[in-house]
């Protein structure tokens, strides 16, 4: 069983990590891997404009917004997926590599989520830092840039990273548009060899485990470092962050 | 192509029957493995609390494998890889059983008992340890407060996690179709492929989705604030 | 839109017919009062009389139901631009009971931020003078510190420094000492001590009765959204003249 595995890796180590390339799109490791830190370096600022949206007193600005949020916290992304399959080369009137069809869908399903965790990190902030601002003279925007955001968005690195390591699990559903990723390269390979399936998989599995458990534990590490930079100031309510965590640590 | 027209679709008993078969097979496996998660991820818990190092170190190397995995491939893994390696006779056995479903209950459920399991483990841990000083005080034994202090506590303080796990649990039985069960994403995709309506069949089944999704949210609220004592009115 | 120049003996603060309303329950039922210039006037109450409410809405912190209110001749509820409130703001220097600082930057952070990003005060210009107002509430040794590595009193002392960077004609404190432990009132008082001292507008909600005396020039008795009384502080701790005020102080001393 070892020695198959290792045979495996042997033969097929450069096609798991780039796919097809030169012949072919990039493919593999790498490709999973610049999908998920593209989705994620998009939706970053998507998800800031979102939260503000979603908190913004305007119903116009509000309200799609909430939508979006429902829509993608109710429907699979699976379900998304073959949406944006469907929607995007139609938008853009050319036929679209399936990378970037997944790109898209991911940005948008991702900044949708990542907006809870952004609004999340805002309301956990209380009125006080805001009142203080506008106190000072700060215009709205002022404040979210000065004073809010800097504060919101540390403290929810950790979330963040939570949101990427859920977002380099979600890649691997393009299979259903053929993008060609990690775990499209192990179904390549499972369909040379035919009689090693358990072993094929469990290479894929390791992979994915090693690169996810890294990362979540760089959230973690993350997580104490803020937890302890903040002793002394006022304590985040413990149900808030319960909360938040229920959003960012989905299952994919 | 003709324009929008939901009645191609519905109007179509081939098509509903596909449909409400996609439904039924999506609740069969979404209410098995949540079933399945639960039951396992109390016994988790309760390994996490047991003494000696050996069921608390079990628990993480199993919580940790299936949040860091993503759950295709753990569905893959199952149905692709450990499925050929069993026995012939239950091959056999199971293949008469649709193992498509089976193996979709196991592999969603064993994932989503490591969440459901460490939400419950963080509910617990939200509730302040002066707790169960009070209650041992009080005169309490230590199941006692357990069971008349903590447990209800911890629960409730899980329950926002846990109805937010169950959405994803529903939302990720999608899943199943990579290993061919025939639910409801399935359903979408043979039916586009027999009418060549797209758009319509996508909506119907997306409309399906976010409406069953919504109710297990609506659902799920309305737990929590019956198990709210405040909000609910009983305080 | 020419405003013109208050002159020096207008009042600071005039507030005339201010109503405010939370649904059913009226918080303020017309108040009518003036703060003169260099005056420092002491609210105080019972808990719920809207005195807290009351000097929200002369920042705005609050809007107000019907009445106005004039700061140094601006009026602060008509309706303006964002920008004209923003200035207008900058310009009344406002202390919180819970501190309020901003918790990301340190102390001498918390002081020049503000001024640079919303005044567009020069950096050079503005630590300089930051440094200065931690050197006034006595925590020069304190300017790189972070709000969570400061004591109650000293987050408070630097709250009254950033609201002073701002260099505004008039403060407002909203019981400055009320978050505190006992032993760091003190040094809260002091400072507001010094600033009156040295002329400064103020309006302040507190229960020290202590400071009352010996700062105030007068004090606003508030009971149930009106100004019952409004008296040197020596003629209301001695003779006050309602029995509400008598029960007020008669339970403050217990």
């Amino acid at each position: 069983m070892i020695s198959d595995i290792i045979a495996i890796i042997r033969d097929y180590w450069l096609l798991l990590l780039i796919g097809q390339y030169p012949n072919g799109p990039l493919g593999g490791l790498a490709a999973t891997l610049m999908l998920s830190v593209l989705a994620i370096a998009f939706a970053f600022p998507v998800s800031i404009a979102l939260a503000l949206a979603r908190l913004s007193k305007s119903p116009l600005l509000n309200w799609p917004v909430s939508a979006l949020v429902y829509f993608t916290r109710g429907v699979p992304l699976l379900m998304l997926i073959l949406w944006g399959y469907f929607l995007v080369p139609l938008v853009t009137g050319a036929s679209v590599p399936s990378f970037l069809t997944m790109l898209v869908t991911l940005v948008v399903y991702q900044g949708a989520f990542l907006s809870e965790v952004v609004r999340g990190g805002i309301v956990a902030l209380g009125h006080g830092q805001m009142e203080a601002a506008r106190a000072l003279g700060h215009s709205y925007l002022g404040a979210m840039r000065y004073v809010i955001l800097p504060q919101a968005l540390y403290n929810v690195i950790p979330s963040i990273i939570s949101v990427f390591v859920s977002t380099i699990k979600d890649t691997t559903l393009g299979y259903v548009i053929n993008v060609p990723d990690l775990t499209f390269a192990a179904s390549q390979i499972n369909n040379q060899l035919l009689t090693q399936p358990f072993q094929v998989f469990f290479i894929l599995a390791a992979v994915y485990y090693v690169i996810c458990w890294s990362l979540s534990r760089v959230a973690v590490l993350t997580e104490r470092r803020i937890t302890r930079k903040r002793a002394g100031t006022a304590a985040q309510a413990t149900a808030k962050s319960l909360k938040l965590a229920a959003l960012t640590d989905q299952p994919s | 192509m003709s324009s929008f027209d939901l009645s191609e679709i519905l109007g179509n008993p081939e098509y509903v029957s596909m449909l409400l078969l996609g439904i039924e097979m999506t609740f069969v496996v979404a209410i098995g493995s949540w079933v399945l998660a639960m039951t396992l991820a109390l016994l988790l818990l309760g390994l996490r609390y047991a003494p000696g190092p050996v069921g608390n170190a079990f628990v993480t190397a199993y919580v940790s494998y299936h949040r860091n995995v993503p759950t295709l491939v753990q569905l893959m893994l199952w149905y692709f890889g450990i499925f050929t390696l069993m026995p012939d006779g239950l091959t056999f056995w199971l293949n008469d059983h649709n193992a498509e479903a089976i193996f979709a209950v196991i592999g969603l459920g064993l994932c989503q008992a490591a969440y459901f399991s460490e939400d419950l483990r963080s509910g617990m841990r939200a509730v302040s340890p002066g707790q169960l000083e009070a209650a041992r005080a009080l005169g309490h034994s230590y199941v006692s407060a357990m069971r008349f202090v903590m447990v209800p506590q911890g629960t409730r303080n899980a329950l926002p996690a846990l109805i937010n796990h169950s959405v994803s649990l529903f939302k990720n039985s999608s899943l199943a179709v990579a290993i061919g069960v025939a639910e409801l994403t399935y359903a979408v995709k043979e039916i586009e492929n027999l009418s060549f309506r797209t758009f319509e069949s996508y909506l119907l089944v997306t409309i399906l989705y976010l409406v069953f999704s919504l109710m297990i949210m609506t659902v799920g609220a309305y737990v929590a604030r019956r198990a709210d004592p405040v909000r609910s009115g009983r305080a | 839109m020419n405003t013109i120049a208050p002159s020096k003996n207008s009042p600071m603060i005039e507030l005339t017919g201010v109503r405010k309303n939370y649904g059913n329950y009226e918080v303020l039922k017309g108040i009518d009062a003036e703060v003169a210039r260099g005056e420092v006037v002491v609210i105080c109450g019972p808990s719920g009389s809207g005195k807290s409410t009351l000097i929200r809405t002369v920042n705005r912190l609050e809007e107000i139901g019907s009445g106005s209110i004039s700061c140094d001749g601006n009026n602060i509820h008509r309706p303006m631009p964002a920008k004209e409130l923003n200035r207008l703001r900058s310009r009344i220097g406002f202390v919180f009971q819970s501190f309020n600082l901003f918790p990301h930057l340190s102390a001498i952070d918390n002081i020049a931020m503000s001024p640079i990003r919303v005044k567009g005060v020069a950096r050079d210009v503005a630590y300089a003078k930051a440094t200065q107002l931690l050197e006034r509430v006595g925590l020069t040794d304190k300017a790189n510190a972070y709000p969570g590595q400061l004591s109650g009193g000293q987050q408070q002392r630097v709250a009254i420094a950033r609201a002073l960077a701002m260099e505004p004609p008039v403060m407002l404190f909203d019981e400055p000492t009320s978050a505190l432990d006992p032993e760091m009132v003190g040094e809260v008082l002091s400072v507001m001590k010094g600033l009156a001292a040295d002329g400064m507008t103020m309006m302040c909600v507190t229960h020290e009765m202590g400071f009352a005396r010996d700062v105030a020039d007068r004090v606003w008795f508030i009971d149930q959204g009106q100004i019952v009384e409004c008296a040197p502080p020596e003629e209301f701790f001695s003779r006050p003249q309602t029995a509400r005020a008598q029960r007020f102080l008669s339970e403050l001393r217990h």
